[in-house]
């Protein structure tokens, strides 16, 4: 465990800095490290001020949104996974995804024509997610005893709901608009600046923390809900909390970054596989793991076909599967 | 004094009654057996008792509080459940499992206090659990599997405990073992026991009491000597059984007809 926390730490540090340090801009990683402590008061920079813009006002907001958005979506994913003692639950699995992509989709084509600010996709896809969780927590939580398959139903019904609205609203605008919205669905992190990052960081800090909190009740869950009742866990006001918290932080990324798809989903299994089923321990350590893995995810987006960009989610799977694969098969042959 | 009190029971699942007009005291360090055929109404009725089903009439109270209006972790503190089927979450280990029963004493955000892990330690001794305590959970037998989960009731440190079927799929001795392990609780540490049996001749041996229920609804409620040999426990299942004084012990056997 502790050497998984200490590798985990080394990654992290080490995505921090090819975040900063890889690009089109040639600069050297220890000038960059100078420049960091320069900031700090200790030495001198020796960078240029173009070197010095590229880094602040270009590389590091956009590392800093990805390590939100690993974070956040990790997190979510893992807690998701617990709250719903299902393997294949993910953050969008009530409809966040769903609800923002139609408040997008709304915000770009611009239905009754005008609106099609930039401005106004993240709020619509922001209040698009809140708005289809709590629907599906509405329509599946008051109705049939409020299982945990109700609810998971309820989000898969609100989903198709929302994306035939999406569909519909797509298939009667421009081509134009309809490859805006695919780019957006695609998720990136190219319009990062330190504005997105201060817009999202309170909800992803409290959300975050929230989720990490919520380790030790998710370990007595997963003896079921009856038998977790009888230990003591009031699991209805725990599920509200912990779904909610994850929603809402994942509905705060997606607004910003768009639709990343697998980190949440494949981060917090390859935890698992190196920690164990303990939510205490993947939890914290899918935090930090999502955060590392999505800034290299993008540092390859951002790179490989330099000057345009891949779409974030294609590295995502791309990088992520295989990774996954490898520690499946490393961890089969530990254990045999 | 007593420790479990129900009052007019009804509960319902959807139009179907499942538990109707049941009453019944139990007290304090005694052991209550209830038995009756399939579908007889015994799981929800402990189901019931342990706040996991609501009553649709009537009252169920734990040493004279009613379960309906506590919370679940004062709840937790009063009666512990050992369920017919319990959730065996792989990947845990023995002694994290046990520790499960002391999560209503430290809560859900602050780990296990000094004597909540003393307790745990306690316990797996007792029940010779301690050389699996690092053991992952699904790699036990049936047998150490329901030792465990009764381990874990019994780190919970209530005054009463329910148990649903806690000897089904057991072979002879663990079935005796962990009857005679419960009996040695009721015994020593004035534990209240309220469990649901098949087997009619071990509910004889080891309980104080025996309460018949059929549809819902009680039907005798006695010692067990008599209620063995009532004629409404043949008529509840159906056929004619003979008792067997051996050794000072009811054996219970089935007949046909």
């Amino acid at each position: 465990m502790t050497i998984v926390a200490a590798a985990t730490l080394v990654v992290l540090v080490a995505a921090v800095v090819c975040g900063l340090v890889i690009g089109p801009t040639p600069i050297d990683a220890l000038r960059v490290v100078g420049d960091i402590f320069s900031h700090l008061g200790v030495g001198h920079s020796t960078l240029t001020p173009l070197q010095s813009t590229v880094i602040w006002t270009i590389r590091a907001p956009r590392m800093v949104l990805g390590l939100l958005a690993g974070s956040m979506l990790a997190v979510a994913g893992g807690t998701y996974q617990g709250v719903f003692r299902n393997p294949l639950a993910d953050p969008y699995l009530l409809g966040v995804a769903a609800g923002a992509g139609l408040g997008a989709t709304i915000a770009i084509v611009g239905v009754g024509s005008g609106v099609s600010t930039p401005d106004w996709t993240p709020l619509l896809a922001f209040g698009g997610a809140t708005l289809a969780v709590l629907v599906t927590w509405v329509v599946g939580g008051r109705g049939l005893g409020s299982t945990t398959s109700t609810l998971i139903l309820a989000g898969v019904a609100v989903a198709a709901l929302l994306t035939s609205f999406q569909t519909f609203l797509l298939q009667q605008s421009s081509p134009d608009s309809i490859a805006r919205v695919y780019i957006w669905l695609l998720g990136s992190l190219a319009n990062a600046s330190w504005g997105s990052v201060t817009l999202v960081l309170p909800y992803v800090a409290v959300c975050v923390v929230i989720c990490v909190a919520a380790g030790r009740a998710l370990d007595v869950m997963s003896v079921g809900e009856d038998e977790s009742r009888t230990l003591g866990l009031p699991v209805r006001r725990v599920r509200l909390i912990v779904i909610a918290a994850s929603s809402l932080g994942t509905a705060a990324i997606v607004s910003s970054v768009g639709l990343i798809g697998f980190v949440g989903i494949i981060v917090p299994h390859i935890v698992r596989l190196l920690v164990g089923t303990s939510y205490r321990r993947i939890l914290p350590i899918s935090v930090a793991f999502g955060a590392a893995f999505l800034v290299f995810a993008d540092t390859i987006a951002r790179t490989v076909l330099a000057p345009s960009e891949l779409p974030l989610g294609v590295v995502t799977a791309a990088v992520g599967a295989p990774v996954f694969v490898i520690i499946l098969s490393l961890r089969r042959r530990m254990v045999v | 004094m007593k420790a479990v009190e129900i009052r007019e029971l009804t509960v319902r699942a959807g139009s179907a009654t499942l538990i109707s007009g049941f009453s019944l005291d139990v007290d304090a360090g005694t052991w209550c057996t209830i038995v009756g055929p399939n579908g007889a109404g015994k799981t929800t009725l402990v189901e019931t008792i342990v706040g996991l089903r609501r009553a649709a009439y009537g009252s169920v109270a734990v040493a004279g509080e009613l379960v309906s209006e506590m919370g679940e972790r004062d709840r937790a503190l009063r009666v512990s459940f050992v369920p017919q089927h319990p959730i065996v979450p792989a990947g845990m280990s023995v002694h994290d499992y046990v520790a499960l029963g002391r999560t209503a004493y430290h809560g859900l955000l602050r780990p296990p206090s000094a004597a909540d892990r003393q307790s745990v330690a306690d316990v797996l001794a007792r029940l010779a659990l301690d050389r699996f305590a690092r053991r992952d959970v699904i790699t036990l037998s049936g047998g150490e599997r329901q030792r465990m989960v009764l381990a874990r009731a019994l780190a919970q440190g209530t005054r009463v405990m329910v148990l649903d079927e806690p000897i089904t799929g057991l072979d002879l001795r663990h079935q005796m073992t962990t009857l005679e392990l419960l009996q040695y609780e009721v015994r020593t540490s004035g534990l209240t026991v309220i469990a649901t049996l098949h087997d009619l001749t071990l509910a004889g041996q080891f309980a104080d009491r025996l309460v018949l229920i059929d549809q819902g609804r009680l039907l005798l409620d006695g010692p067990s000597g008599e209620v063995v040999r009532s004629r409404e426990l043949e008529d509840c299942y159906q056929m004619s059984l003979r008792v067997i004084n051996v050794d000072g012990a009811d054996v219970v056997i089935p007949v046909r007809r």
